[in-house]
């Protein structure tokens, strides 16, 4: 195991790494910017050093100071988190040329994974059900009209690189196509420095579930069931539950059993998740693999009782990983709310400035991760993920109900949150009946939403 | 990173105020001729740009307790405050240097108080203006008054600046006559050999280096001045924004005290 490990991340996701590094009894520095001096991780860090500006393309992002950071402070391996270089296979390699390990899959496994177009290839070659699309990257616009001609509208024009839905549009006719695809290289440009783009059919009306692995260094690995994160806004996941409720037990089994043969013969190493789409009759298709920490990794962690971030760790210092399949047992249910620093009221616009009051909720299998406390400042520079309430119940309707009581305890005065959303949700009859689909949301309007759950 | 700098206040204004010390005490019925004044005039200017920095320089680099030159007419005197430096040598990774859950927006190193407190004591026991006013034209600087203030103010040589501290104000005036020179990157500080405690250097001018994974990030005055104290060793590993090198500033007027 690691001595001493440097964290290069801020928010909830550092002081989850540090909280995983206690239990391991490995020292963690923190690296953070200007901008978090005062943030929970940096205080309770073991040491914690300052390594650029506010600004995180010359903080979080920049590859020289995370490792310059690291190798000054004596620590032997660096834990990306979530965004900012977590998936970066040139950050990677630039760490293991520094005799450091990244906490994560190693470089040339990242690389493998980089692009997701190929992936989509190699995991269906492998035998996972993928959705059709275009054969490789579109090479200009003349190729992508050619394959839409191909595949069939509508469809989705993707980014081979990144995720989060940037660079992504669908398009319902071949003039959407040719007007998109210039919106979409430079929005892929920008935010992946790649404007690769492919093509997938758009699926109407489906649900997405993704399947959490772990293999070892040694090839040995299992999965650890799946989310269910179709509640979506623009893409983007604001609640996740576990075990999907668009699934029978049978259904899931077998898309979990396929996920992590196909994954672990195409050679992936360390925790990781592959993202699919389920349609209205339960078939499901393979879209992209995260190769990284999710923010959505609690779910599985309350249902399992398996410390995924701890994992990674014991994974990236090569020990085995300690345990089989068959000791891996889901129980109950369980719910996470992302907590962010947004008005649902003004279209979900980013808020920051100083937590006035802040009161974390309490029970049985109720958890609060958050690096919040009263008097810290909200800097306007990062993500707005204030936290994540992650509550379990014995079943789904056990940990709806524990829900509504964490969610009407939490307390947080100062700026704005979406906890108003989350309360939508859980008087909503798509929810409670489990019918959310990913676009949903965006199809009623998140307002229209609230107005509807406000007159309920 | 580095505190607003407040101008050295202009010439004129300094020799204003030089000049009145000068001719205080019992001059009015020996008016002295013109070129006696402006020789005077120009020994002022001197002192205050030259010698007193480099003195204050000096002084904090060498650890030495008082400096006194004579030169003339003229004898200048700088004296550290009790506490001296000490406090300086702390990284922000120092976990005690870091404010506690709860106390943000109060991010100010224990010591940085200790250091205040201190300084301040020196600054109110008895008598180190009791030795002023030797020798008629004996300019005796007592160190303490901007040494004290640094102890606060600096905070500053703690490496951690604390954004949101409210101990600054009251103390911004003795800024005026140094500044610090922060690290531009996360890595290892190399001083540079031609910028030794006591050089002259302009803004800008590169006073050493900070070394990220061999690359070297350019360490610069932050003002016109003479490199005083290193905060840090030669080859310590440094953070992003720590403070480097202390900068004495020209331009502290010079404090006549009447005889």
């Amino acid at each position: 195991m690691f001595r001493k490990i440097l964290i290069a991340n801020r928010g909830e996701i550092a002081l989850r790494v540090l909280r995983a590094c206690r239990t391991l009894g490995v020292e963690a520095v923190v690296a953070y910017s200007e901008a978090d001096r005062e943030s929970l991780p940096v205080q309770l860090a073991d040491e914690a050093i300052c390594i650029g500006p506010a600004d995180a393309r010359r903080s979080y992002l920049s590859v020289p100071a995370v490792i310059s950071a690291a190798i000054v402070t004596g620590c032997e391996a660096i834990h990306p988190g979530y965004g900012f270089l977590s998936e970066d296979d040139g950050f990677a390699e630039v760490v293991r040329a520094h005799d450091l390990m990244f906490i994560g899959p190693p470089a040339n496994v990242l690389e493998r994974f980089a692009s997701k177009e190929s992936t989509r290839r190699l995991l269906g070659s492998l035998g996972l059900p993928t959705i059709p699309g275009s054969n490789g990257i579109l090479r200009d616009d003349a190729h992508a009209l050619e394959e839409g001609e191909r595949v069939g509208y509508p469809l989705l024009i993707k980014p081979a690189a990144g995720g989060g839905g940037k660079g992504m549009r669908m398009v319902r006719t071949p003039r959407e196509l040719e007007a998109s695809l210039n919106v979409c290289r430079s929005e892929a440009r920008s935010a992946f420095g790649d404007d690769s783009l492919y093509l997938e059919r758009w699926l109407d009306e489906t649900r997405h579930v993704e399947v959490q692995v772990a293999i070892d260094r040694y090839g040995r690995g299992i999965h650890l069931g799946e989310r269910d994160c179709s509640v979506q806004r623009r893409h983007q996941k604001i609640l996740e539950e576990g075990p999907t409720p668009a699934l029978s037990e049978a259904a899931r089994t077998e898309l979990c059993t396929r996920a992590i043969r196909a994954i672990v013969s195409a050679g992936y190493e360390n925790v990781g998740t592959l993202e699919f789409l389920v349609d209205r009759d339960g078939n499901f298709y393979f879209i992209e693999i995260n190769s990284r920490i999710q923010v959505e990794h609690p779910v599985t962690e309350m249902l399992t009782g398996v410390d995924l971030v701890a994992t990674q760790i014991r994974i990236a210092a090569g020990e085995p990983l300690g345990f089989s399949q068959s000791d891996i047992v889901s129980r109950g249910h369980a719910i996470e709310f992302r907590i962010n620093a947004e008005d649902p009221e003004h279209d979900f616009r980013p808020s920051a400035g100083v937590i006035e009051r802040y009161l974390a909720p309490g029970g049985p299998g109720v958890r609060m991760d958050s690096h919040l406390f009263a008097g810290y400042e909200v800097p306007p520079f990062y993500d707005s993920l204030l936290g994540k309430l992650i509550v379990w119940g014995p079943s789904r309707e056990a940990a709806i109900e524990r829900s509504r009581a964490a969610l009407a305890e939490l307390l947080i005065e100062g700026i704005v949150t979406n906890v108003s959303i989350h309360q939508a949700l859980l008087s909503s009859e798509a929810f409670l009946e489990g019918r959310m689909t990913t676009n949903l949301l965006d199809r009623v309007g998140s307002s229209a939403f609230l107005a509807a759950a406000a007159r309920a | 990173m580095t505190e607003p700098q407040q101008p050295p206040e202009p010439r004129a204004a300094r020799t204003a105020k030089s000049s009145r010390a000068r001719t205080a005490p019992g001059s009015d019925h020996h008016p002295r001729s013109a070129a006696e004044r402006s020789a005077d005039h120009a020994a002022i200017d001197r002192l205050a740009d030259e010698l007193l920095p480099a003195l204050v320089a000096k002084l904090s680099a060498t650890g030495l307790g008082e400096i006194e030159v004579g030169e003339g007419s003229w004898t200048v005197r700088v004296r550290r405050p009790a506490d001296g430096a000490g406090t300086h040598n702390r990284r922000s990774t120092d976990r005690a240097a870091r404010s506690q859950p709860g106390h943000a927006g109060h991010g100010h190193a224990p010591g940085g108080f200790e250091g205040h407190r201190s300084a301040r004591d020196a600054r109110s026991a008895p008598g180190p203006n009791s030795t002023n006013g030797s020798s008629p034209g004996s300019a005796d600087l007592d160190a303490t008054g901007s040494r004290s203030a640094t102890g606060s103010a600096g905070v500053a040589g703690t490496g951690a600046p604390s954004p949101g501290s409210g101990n600054r104000s009251g103390d911004d005036g003795a800024d005026r006559f140094r500044a610090i020179a922060t690290s531009p990157a996360v890595g290892i500080f190399q001083p540079r050999n031609e910028a030794k405690a006591g050089t002259r250097v302009r803004s800008g001018d590169r006073i050493g280096a900070v070394d990220m994974l061999g690359v070297p990030q350019e360490v610069v005055a932050p003002a016109d001045g003479i490199v005083g104290a290193s905060l840090v060793e030669a080859g310590q590993a440094v953070e992003y924004g720590q403070e480097l090198v202390i900068i004495e500033l020209a331009g502290r007027p010079l404090e006549r005290t009447e005889a």
